[in-house]
C-alpha cells in the first residue's frame, strides 16, 4: 500500500501546480533558513576532537589582586613563569605552552619575496595531544624542546611553497627573521574548526597556523606574542623581554592532556598546590578560586566563541519555518479539502479512515521530500552567499553528509507535522455527505 | 456594521481563521524583534568615527629582520609620505581608529586608584589632529617640545600631556564643563604616569569599536614609540585622489629600504567594512527573513481568502440574488479578514513581548520599544488588507446566477 | 441478505431534531432486485446510506448478509463494505484524476489482493461493460454513459455479494439509461443481489419488487412477479 500512496502523492502534486510551487516554496525557504543557519551553528559549536576533549584541559590561574570579580576580569591566559614551572611539574600525560608568533618567512628565492606566516611557539607535547596529522616527519625531540633547538614543523602549503613539496621539505632549514630553522616534520593540513588550541587575539574560524617552532626557541629569540597580552593583574612590568618573561602579564595558553576524563580533580588539586608554593613567594594574592583547568568544550564555552548573534539567526530562523509551517498547513487544508468527493468515493468502496489518513500523510511526506529537495538547493546557495557575505563565515559555511540528511528529514518531518491535521481532517470527512452532491 | 454575523460565521468555520491568525501572531513577533535588531546593527555600523573616512587611509608595513634604526626609519617613512603628491598630512600611529587591535590603558583621577576609566591610548609623534582631521573643541594639539621617544625594550613610557576625546573626558570628569588644564594618572604597566590634558577631541573611535559608547573612549599621548610594525596614517586632498596615493605610496615606501614587507594598504571605510561585516550580515539575513515572513504570510491570506471564496460562492451568489451590493460583498471579506488579523495581531504583540524576552535571556540584546511592536503590526494589518484585496473582488464579482444554478 | 428491523434514524444538531426513519423493516432475500422508491425528503437515501455502512442508525437492528453489523469500529465495517458491497452512484462518482484502470483498482487495493489478480479482475470488469479498450483513458473523456459503466465495472471488480445503487440512471438520458438498466439486470440474472434507489416510476417497475418509504416509513410493499424466477417470498 505503501507504494501505491506513494505513486498517488506524486501524481497529485501536479494536480494543482500553483498550489504545489506555493508550498513547495514555502516548505524549501523555511527549511531552507533554518538549515543555513544550523549548519554555522553546528560547525561552530562542535567539538573539534571529540575523542578526546573531555581529556583536554586549557589552565588558567588567576593571579590578579584580591577583590571583587567582575566578568570584564576573568583572564583567560597564563604568565610565562607559571608555563615553565607547570612544564617542570609534568602532570598528566603531555602538556604544552603556547603562543601566537608572526615570523617573516625568507625563503632565499629571488622569485618569492619574505612573506608573513602565522604560527605558535610550543612544546613538542603539542603534536601528540592534539594530534596534528604529519605529511613527512614528525615532531622535534625532547632534547630540542628542551635547548631551545632551532627547528620548525610547518604546513603542507608552505613546505609546497617554499620547497616545492612536502618530502622535500624535511631536513631542509627555512629562515624565519633571519636564523634558519631545520624542519623537522610537515603537517597535512592540519586545520581544526574552531581553532580550539589558541583563541587570543584570532578568528577562531579563520585560517590555521604555518608553523610551530619550540617555545624555547621564540623565548631566546624574544619573539613578541602575536595575540593579547594582559597585564591588569598588577606587579611591576620591566623594559625588555626579559621583564615580560618575569612578569605578571598572562600571554600564553597552557593545556594539559589527562590519561583519563576522572584525572581532573586530580589536576585542579595539582595545580593548588602549585598556587601554594607560589604564595610562598607572594604571588596569588586573590582568597577567591585561583584554579580554573576546563576541558575542550568548556573552554569554547567560557570565550563565547559561539557568538550571540550566530543563534539569534538561529532562533529567528526556527521561527520563520514556523510560520512556513502554519502556512502549509493552511495550504495542505485546502488541497485536501477540494478533494472530499474522492474520500467519500474510497470510504465507500471500503478505505477504513486509517488507510485515508496513511494516503493523505504519506502525500504530505511527499510534499515533504519535494520541498526537501528545494530547500537542500536553497541551503546551499544560501551558504554560498553567506561565505560570501562575511569572510569570516568561509570556513563554517559548509555543508557535511550529516546535515544533508537533516536536511531532509527536517522538510520531511515537518510536512508530516504540518499534514497531521488536514490529514486528520480529511480521515474524518463523511462519505455519505459527499457521494450525492456533484 | 455587521460585524456580528460575520463573527458567528468565523467562529463556526474556525480552523482556517485559526491559521491565518496564528501565522499572522508568529509573524509579527518575529518580524518586530528581527527589525529591532536590523536597526540596532545598522546603527551600530553607522556609528561615526570622528575621522574623515573618505580621504584617511592607512599603510601597514613588517620587518623581515629586527630593524635597528626605528626612529630614523620613522622619520623618513612620514616626509616620504608627506612628499606623496596629493598627502596632505601622515603620522605614524600605534592603531587605527576600528582596525579590531590597539592598545588600551587605564585613566584615573589618583595615583594607585584601581578605579580605572579604559580608553583607547593613541601614540603618535606626529599630529593625528591634523592627520585624522579631528575636531579640536577645546584646548590645542601637541607642541613639538611635548614629545617623547618610548623602547619598550629599553625603558619605561614617560609624556607630561595628553589630548583626551570628549567621552573619556566626560567619564573622567562628568561635572565638568572645560578640563583643559585638569591632571590624570595614567596607569602603564610600570607604574601609574600624572599627565595633564591640553586639548579635547571632538569624537576618536577606538581600535576595538565596542558597540557601547566606549567606542568613543581614549585619548592621545605625544610618543614615539620605537616598535617593530609600522602603521602610517595618511589623509588625502580629495576622495578620488585616493587610489593613486595609495599606490604611489606605497611604493615610495617600498622603496626606501627592502628589509620590509607591506602588510595592509587599505582606506578607512575598506576597515569600517571589515569591522561590522558580521553586523551587517546579520542585519541582512534579518531582513530576507522579514521579506519571506511578510511574502508567506500575505500568500497565505490570499489563499486562505481565496479558498473561501471558492466555498462560499454559492452563499454569495445567493446574498446577491437577495439584493447585496457588490461593494457590500467586498466590505464583508475585507471585514471578516480585518477581525481575524486583529485577533493576530493581539497576540503576536504577546507572542512578540514573550519572544523578546527569550532573546534577552539567551543573548544579549535590549528591550523590545513598543514603537516597533506598534509599527510592524500596522504593516501587517495593511499586509492583510491589500493581500485579501484580490481574493475580495473576486468574490464581489460572483454574478448572481450562481444562486440559481444547480448545486 | 439484508435484513432492518424496526431500524430508526435520527439527525441532530443542537437544536433541531430530525427523524429520518421512523422504524423500518426491510428484508432482501439472495438474489432480490429489489427498488426502493419514495419522494424527495422521504428517507429513502438515509436508508441506502446505512445499508451501504456509510452512516450509522439509532435504535433498530440491521443484519447484512447475516451479520449484526451493530458495535461495529470503523475498520470492521470498511472491510465488510469493501467485500460484500458495491456501490452506484447517481453522479457515477469516479475518481477524475485517475484513469478508468486505477478506478476500478481502488476497491481491490483496499482488500490488498496481488497485483496480477488485480489486473485479472480489472480487465474482466472493464470487459464485462465493454469498456476495456478504453483502460488509460480518464473519467472526462467518456460520455455520461460510459462512466456510468465505470463505475458498475468498479463495483463488480470487488465480486459484491450485494450492489447498493443510487438513482444509477439519473444523470443519463434515456437511451443510456435503457442500456444502464439492462446491465444492471444482467448482473442480478448472474445471482448478484441488487438494491437500487430511485424516485422514476418507470425504472422501479422493472425490479422485482419494491419498497416505497414515505416520511421514514414503509408504506406498502409491492409484489411483482417475476418472469425469471419463483416467487420470491414477502419477508
Amino acid at each position: 500500500m505503501f507504494a501505491y500512496y506513494l505513486r498517488l502523492g506524486v501524481s497529485n502534486l501536479r494536480r494543482n501546480p500553483a498550489l504545489t510551487a506555493l508550498m513547495l516554496l514555502t516548505l524549501g525557504v523555511g527549511v531552507a533558513a533554518s538549515m543555513a543557519t544550523l549548519t554555522v551553528l553546528h560547525v561552530m559549536s562542535g567539538d573539534p576532537i571529540p575523542h578526546k576533549s573531555e581529556r583536554l584541559f586549557s589552565v588558567v590561574l588567576d593571579n590578579g589582586p584580591d577583590g571583587e570579580r567582575g566578568p570584564s576580569q576573568q583572564q583567560n591566559l597564563v604568565p610565562y613563569r607559571d608555563v615553565r614551572e607547570l612544564k617542570d611539574g609534568a602532570f598528566g600525560l603531555r602538556q604544552t605552552g603556547l603562543y601566537g608568533i608572526a615570523p617573516a618567512i625568507d625563503s632565499g628565492r629571488d622569485d618569492l619575496p619574505p612573506f608573513f606566516a602565522a604560527g605558535s611557539a610550543v612544546h613538542r607535547d603539542f603534536f601528540a595531544m592534539f594530534e596534528t596529522p604529519f605529511a613527512a616527519g614528525g615532531a622535534w625531540t625532547d632534547e630540542a624542546d628542551r635547548d631551545g633547538a632551532r627547528v620548525v614543523v610547518i604546513e603542507r602549503r608552505v613546505a609546497e611553497r617554499v620547497f616545492g613539496s612536502a618530502a622535500a621539505a624535511v631536513g631542509e632549514d627555512l629562515v624565519l627573521g633571519e636564523t634558519p630553522f631545520q624542519v623537522t616534520g610537515v603537517l597535512d593540513g592540519w586545520s581544526p574548526l574552531p581553532r580550539f588550541y589558541r583563541l587570543s587575539g584570532q578568528d577562531p574560524f579563520g585560517d590555521s597556523d604555518d608553523v610551530f617552532i619550540p617555545i624555547a626557541a621564540a623565548v631566546d629569540m624574544q619573539m613578541d606574542p602575536s595575540g593579547s597580552i594582559n597585564c591588569s593583574a598588577g606587579g611591576a612590568l620591566e623594559p625588555g623581554f626579559d621583564g615580560l618573561l618575569r612578569s605578571e602579564c598572562s600571554w600564553l595558553n597552557y593545556w594539559i592532556e589527562t590519561a583519563t576524563v576522572a584525572e581532573a580533580d586530580a589536576l585542579r588539586d595539582h595545580l593548588r598546590a602549585h598556587v601554594e608554593e607560589q604564595r610562598r613567594s607572594g604571588r596569588f594574592p586573590y582568597q577567591g578560586e585561583v584554579v580554573s583547568a576546563r576541558n575542550v568544550m568548556q573552554w569554547l564555552d567560557f570565550l563565547q566563541v559561539v557568538g550571540s548573534d550566530v543563534r539569534l539567526q538561529t532562533w529567528l530562523a526556527f521561527g520563520f519555518l514556523l510560520v512556513c509551517l502554519v502556512n502549509i498547513i493552511g495550504l495542505l487544508l485546502a488541497k485536501f479539502t477540494a478533494r472530499s468527493s474522492e474520500i467519500g468515493v474510497r470510504r465507500a468502496l471500503g478505505a477504513p479512515r486509517i488507510e485515508l489518513f496513511k494516503q493523505y500523510l504519506i502525500e504530505a511526506g511527499v510534499v515533504g521530500f519535494a520541498g526537501g529537495a528545494l530547500g537542500l538547493l536553497l541551503t546551499v546557495s544560501a551558504l554560498w552567499l553567506m561565505a560570501s557575505q562575511s569572510p569570516n563565515l568561509e570556513k563554517v559555511a559548509r555543508m557535511d553528509g550529516t546535515m544533508l540528511g537533516a536536511t531532509l528529514a527536517l522538510s520531511i518531518g515537518a510536512a508530516l507535522l504540518a499534514g497531521l491535521l488536514p490529514t486528520w481532517r480529511a480521515s474524518q470527512v463523511r462519505p455519505a455527505a459527499q457521494l450525492k452532491s456533484q | 456594521m455587521e460585524i456580528r454575523p460575520i463573527l458567528s460565521a468565523l467562529l463556526r468555520s474556525r480552523t482556517g481563521a485559526i491559521l491565518i491568525a496564528a501565522q499572522v501572531a508568529l509573524t509579527l513577533a518575529i518580524v518586530s524583534n528581527a527589525l529591532f535588531v536590523v536597526n540596532d546593527r545598522l546603527a551600530l555600523s553607522a556609528r561615526p568615527s570622528g575621522v574623515d573616512e573618505s580621504v584617511v587611509f592607512h599603510i601597514d608595513l613588517s620587518p623581515t629582520r629586527d630593524i635597528d634604526d626605528v626612529a630614523a626609519m620613522q622619520r623618513l617613512d612620514v616626509d616620504t609620505l608627506r612628499a606623496v603628491p596629493g598627502v596632505v598630512d601622515a603620522a605614524w600611529s600605534n592603531q587605527v581608529p576600528m582596525g579590531m587591535s590597539g592598545w588600551g590603558l587605564g585613566l584615573s583621577h589618583k595615583e594607585e586608584d584601581e578605579s580605572l576609566v579604559l580608553a583607547a591610548a593613541w601614540a603618535s609623534p606626529d599630529s593625528l589632529v591634523n592627520t585624522l582631521g579631528l575636531t579640536l573643541v577645546e584646548g590645542r594639539d601637541f607642541l613639538p617640545s611635548e614629545y617623547h621617544e618610548f623602547d619598550m625594550r629599553r625603558g619605561a613610557m614617560h609624556a607630561e600631556s595628553i589630548i583626551v576625546t570628549r567621552r573619556t573626558a566626560t567619564q573622567l570628569f562628568p561635572d565638568e564643563t572645560s578640563v583643559v588644564g585638569r591632571s590624570v594618572f595614567m596607569r602603564t604597566p610600570a607604574g601609574f604616569l600624572p599627565v595633564s590634558i591640553v586639548g579635547v577631541v571632538e569624537r576618536l573611535k577606538s581600535p576595538f569599536a565596542q558597540a557601547s559608547d566606549n567606542a568613543w573612549s581614549g585619548y592621545i599621548l605625544p610618543i614615539r614609540f620605537l616598535g617593530q610594525g609600522t602603521t602610517y596614517l595618511v589623509r588625502v586632498d580629495r576622495p578620488d585622489a585616493m587610489p593613486a596615493v595609495q599606490r604611489d605610496a606605497e611604493a615610495a615606501l617600498l622603496g626606501l629600504r627592502r628589509d620590509r614587507v607591506l602588510a595592509n594598504n587599505r582606506t578607512l571605510s575598506q576597515v569600517r567594512d571589515v569591522r561590522y561585516a558580521p553586523q551587517r550580515s546579520v542585519a541582512g539575513m534579518l531582513i530576507a527573513v522579514t521579506i519571506g515572513l511578510l511574502l508567506i504570510t500575505g500568500s497565505g491570506v490570499v489563499g486562505m481568502a481565496s479558498l473561501w471564496v471558492a466555498q462560499r460562492r454559492k452563499q454569495i451568489g445567493t446574498r446577491r440574488a437577495l439584493g447585496a451590493t457588490r461593494a457590500a460583498i467586498l466590505r464583508y471579506f475585507l471585514t471578516e479578514n480585518a477581525l481575524i488579523t486583529s485577533a493576530g495581531i493581539v497576540l503576536g504583540l504577546i507572542l512578540g513581548i514573550v519572544l523578546n524576552n527569550v532573546l534577552v535571556g539567551q543573548i544579549e540584546m535590549p528591550r523590545l520599544p513598543l514603537t516597533y511592536l506598534a509599527g510592524s503590526a500596522a504593516v501587517l494589518w495593511l499586509l492583510g488588507l491589500v493581500a485579501v484585496l484580490g481574493p475580495a473582488w473576486r468574490a464581489a464579482a460572483v454574478p448572481p446566477a450562481v444562486a440559481t444554478r444547480a448545486a | 441478505m439484508l435484513r432492518m428491523n424496526q431500524l430508526s434514524k435520527v439527525y441532530r444538531t443542537h437544536m433541531i431534531e430530525t427523524h429520518a426513519l421512523r422504524g423500518i423493516d426491510i428484508h432482501v432475500r439472495e438474489g432480490e432486485f429489489v427498488a426502493v422508491t419514495g419522494p424527495s425528503g422521504s428517507g429513502k437515501t438515509t436508508f441506502l446510506n446505512i445499508a451501504g455502512l456509510l452512516e450509522d442508525f439509532s435504535a433498530g437492528e440491521y443484519l447484512l448478509d447475516g451479520v449484526d453489523v451493530r458495535g461495529m469500529n470503523d475498520r470492521q465495517r470498511s472491510q465488510l463494505r469493501n467485500q460484500k458491497l458495491g456501490f452506484i452512484f447517481q453522479s457515477f462518482n469516479l475518481i477524475p484524476d485517475l484513469n478508468l484502470f486505477d478506478n476500478v483498482d481502488v476497491p481491490l487495493r483496499y482488500r490488498g489482493l496481488p497485483a496480477a489478480e488485480r489486473r485479472r479482475r480489472i480487465e474482466a470488469a472493464l470487459t464485462r461493460v465493454g469498456l476495456a479498450s478504453r483502460m488509460k483513458h480518464f473519467p472526462a473523456e467518456l460520455s455520461g454513459g460510459q462512466q456510468q459503466r465505470v463505475a458498475i465495472a468498479r463495483a463488480l471488480a470487488g465480486e459484491p455479494r450485494l450492489l447498493l445503487a443510487d438513482e444509477p440512471t439519473g444523470n443519463l438520458d434515456s437511451q443510456m439509461a435503457r442500456g444502464v438498466m439492462e446491465l444492471l439486470e444482467e448482473i442480478n440474472e448472474q445471482g448478484t443481489t441488487i438494491v437500487m434507489v430511485t424516485h422514476d416510476p418507470e425504472l422501479a417497475v422493472r425490479a422485482q419488487r419494491n419498497v416505497h418509504i414515505v416520511d421514514g416509513r414503509v408504506t406498502d410493499v409491492v409484489q411483482e412477479v417475476s418472469l425469471r424466477q419463483p416467487l420470491a417470498a414477502i419477508a
